[in-house]
């Protein structure tokens, strides 16, 4: 019977590794894959492997091929060569509208529909056939992204930066996989990019969510970046 | 009732002398379009009069194949001048336009004459006029309505990328644009029947009174004709839209209207 104790024992110990393996697997589990990448024919991207709930910065110089990357990557741009893998998958083979979901683009203009900002929540939900966030949950995120406007205010009146702020708010309240960002701070001063920055990757680690951002700003790069990817541009 | 009064030749070309009073003004305006007047009129003329001896060659030799063929010219003909203004329609759009423009036409031609004129399919005293009238009304609001859907999706151009981005079905993002090109499309014949018979008298009927026609008949023809118009256009445009923009985006659902080659 002692001999039986310590096999159970010894088997519960295996267990135990076994899951924690898992978890440590799932903790590094590849989001996105690129592999052999090429896009209108003359931009040529290294293999890149994004990790889940990794905030990864990409920079390099104008026409390099950063935004049309963001693209790929959730569909609006289909590649010359090569494949894009979102958790295992090669995208191709997921239907575009879902994936744009799980891989949301913000670019880098912001749009807002010409009404109140409670009204713009309502009709981008609308279109996507889905119910808009309570009041609560819009002021939260609104609040994060350094945007804390009334709901009824319109939308027309609010400067670049105030737009973008409150595009990022819209975008962050879809809860997508992955986030990509197209110069999300184009519009604003270094401290307030910084903060809102800051508010935005901490929101998303807390959920476990991919973040991919364009900057030109190297030193937001260097602090809110798990990884910089540096892109050449060249063939 | 009298028919219409001869015109001579002579007399009938003294109207050509109001050419020159719509000159003056292009003049004294610097509006740059005296060659288009010039053409314009020269290419109405001999249109018109090629047209005036073929109709009276296939009204005294009536045969459904000569209908059928004047028919299926108008088709290609309005299909042309649409596409001619609409460059940027690619391939797969410009066919719909060819079947909207004929699966529009053709049934409600058919109606009228069967079921409300009660005459001949293919007799074309009937059949030509009143075809070319829905054609030319067909015409006009597939110009427009294309116009208004191309001109608004550029001005858009971020709301739909933006939608896109966000994951929005290209059917959903577009059909605020095809409804809004719809109703531009039908506002001017909605807008020429509220103003008809007060405003103006119009074409058909008009011509229908100065051959002879008691204006009691004519204007049976008129508010039929004017009807039927309306339902050529709106079905056309309809047509064209709602089967066209499908070709405006591609089975990866990415869409592109700006560099569409014919």
């Amino acid at each position: 019977m002692p001999c039986l104790g310590i096999f159970v024992v010894l088997a519960k110990w295996k267990a135990y590794n076994e899951v924690k393996l898992l978890l440590g697997d799932v903790a590094m589990e590849v989001k996105i894959a690129i592999k052999e990448l090429c896009l209108y024919s003359s931009i040529r991207y290294p293999d890149i492997e994004i990790n889940a709930g990794e905030i990864v910065f990409l920079s390099g110089p104008s026409g390099c091929g950063k935004s049309s990357l963001l693209r790929a990557c959730n569909g609006t741009l289909t590649p010359t060569r090569g494949q894009i893998y979102l958790d295992g998958t090669d995208i191709v083979s997921i239907n575009p509208v879902q994936l744009r979901r799980r891989v949301l683009l913000a670019g880098q203009n912001p749009y807002l529909f010409r009404s109140s900002i409670r009204g713009n929540f309502s009709q981008f939900f609308s279109y996507r056939d889905e119910t808009a966030p309570t009041d609560e949950v819009m002021t939260e995120l609104l609040t994060l992204c350094q945007a804390p406007f009334p709901l009824d205010g319109p939308c027309d009146s609010l400067s670049g930066g105030e737009r973008q702020r409150v595009f990022l708010a819209l975008a962050l309240s879809m809860a997508p996989d992955v986030l990509l960002l197209d110069e999300p701070h184009s519009a604003m001063d270094s401290a307030l990019a910084d903060t809102v920055l800051s508010n935005l990757l901490t929101y998303a680690r807390q959920r476990g969510m991919t973040v991919i951002v364009i900057s030109h700003d190297e030193a937001l790069r260097d602090k809110h970046a798990d990884r910089i990817i540096r892109l050449e541009g060249k063939p | 009732m009298n028919g219409a009064a001869d015109i001579s030749l002579i007399h009938f070309l003294l109207i050509y002398l109001l050419l020159l009073i719509i000159l003056a003004v292009m003049k004294h305006c610097q509006v740059n379009q005296t060659r288009l007047l010039l053409v314009a009129s020269l290419r109405m003329t001999v249109q018109l009069v090629i047209a005036g001896f073929i109709l009276t060659y296939i009204f005294q030799h009536p045969q459904p194949l000569f209908t059928s063929a004047y028919i299926l010219l108008m088709i290609l003909f309005a299909t042309h001048r649409v596409l001619s203004k609409n460059k940027w329609l690619n391939s797969r759009f410009r066919l719909t336009i060819l079947a909207s423009l004929a699966l529009a036409v053709l049934p409600v031609l058919a109606y009228f004459l069967l079921a409300v004129v009660r005459q001949d399919l293919f007799n074309p005293q009937y059949a030509i006029p009143l075809s070319g009238m829905m054609f030319g009304n067909a015409m006009t609001g597939l110009n427009l309505g294309l116009k208004t859907f191309k001109e608004s999706m550029d001005s858009e151009r971020l709301q739909i990328e933006t939608l896109q981005n966000f994951g929005v079905q290209p059917k959903k993002i577009l059909m605020p644009f095809i409804n809004q090109s719809l109703e531009t499309a039908l506002f001017p014949t909605l807008n020429s029947m509220v103003g008809m018979g007060i405003v103006s008298l119009p074409g058909m009927m008009t011509g229908q009174i100065l051959s002879g026609t008691l204006p009691t008949t004519a204007i049976l023809y008129q508010i039929a004709i004017m009807i039927a118009c309306c339902t050529v256009v709106s079905l056309s445009v309809f047509g064209a839209l709602y089967l066209g923009y499908r070709t405006l985006y591609n089975d990866r659902a990415q869409m592109n209207w700006q560099n569409a080659k014919p």
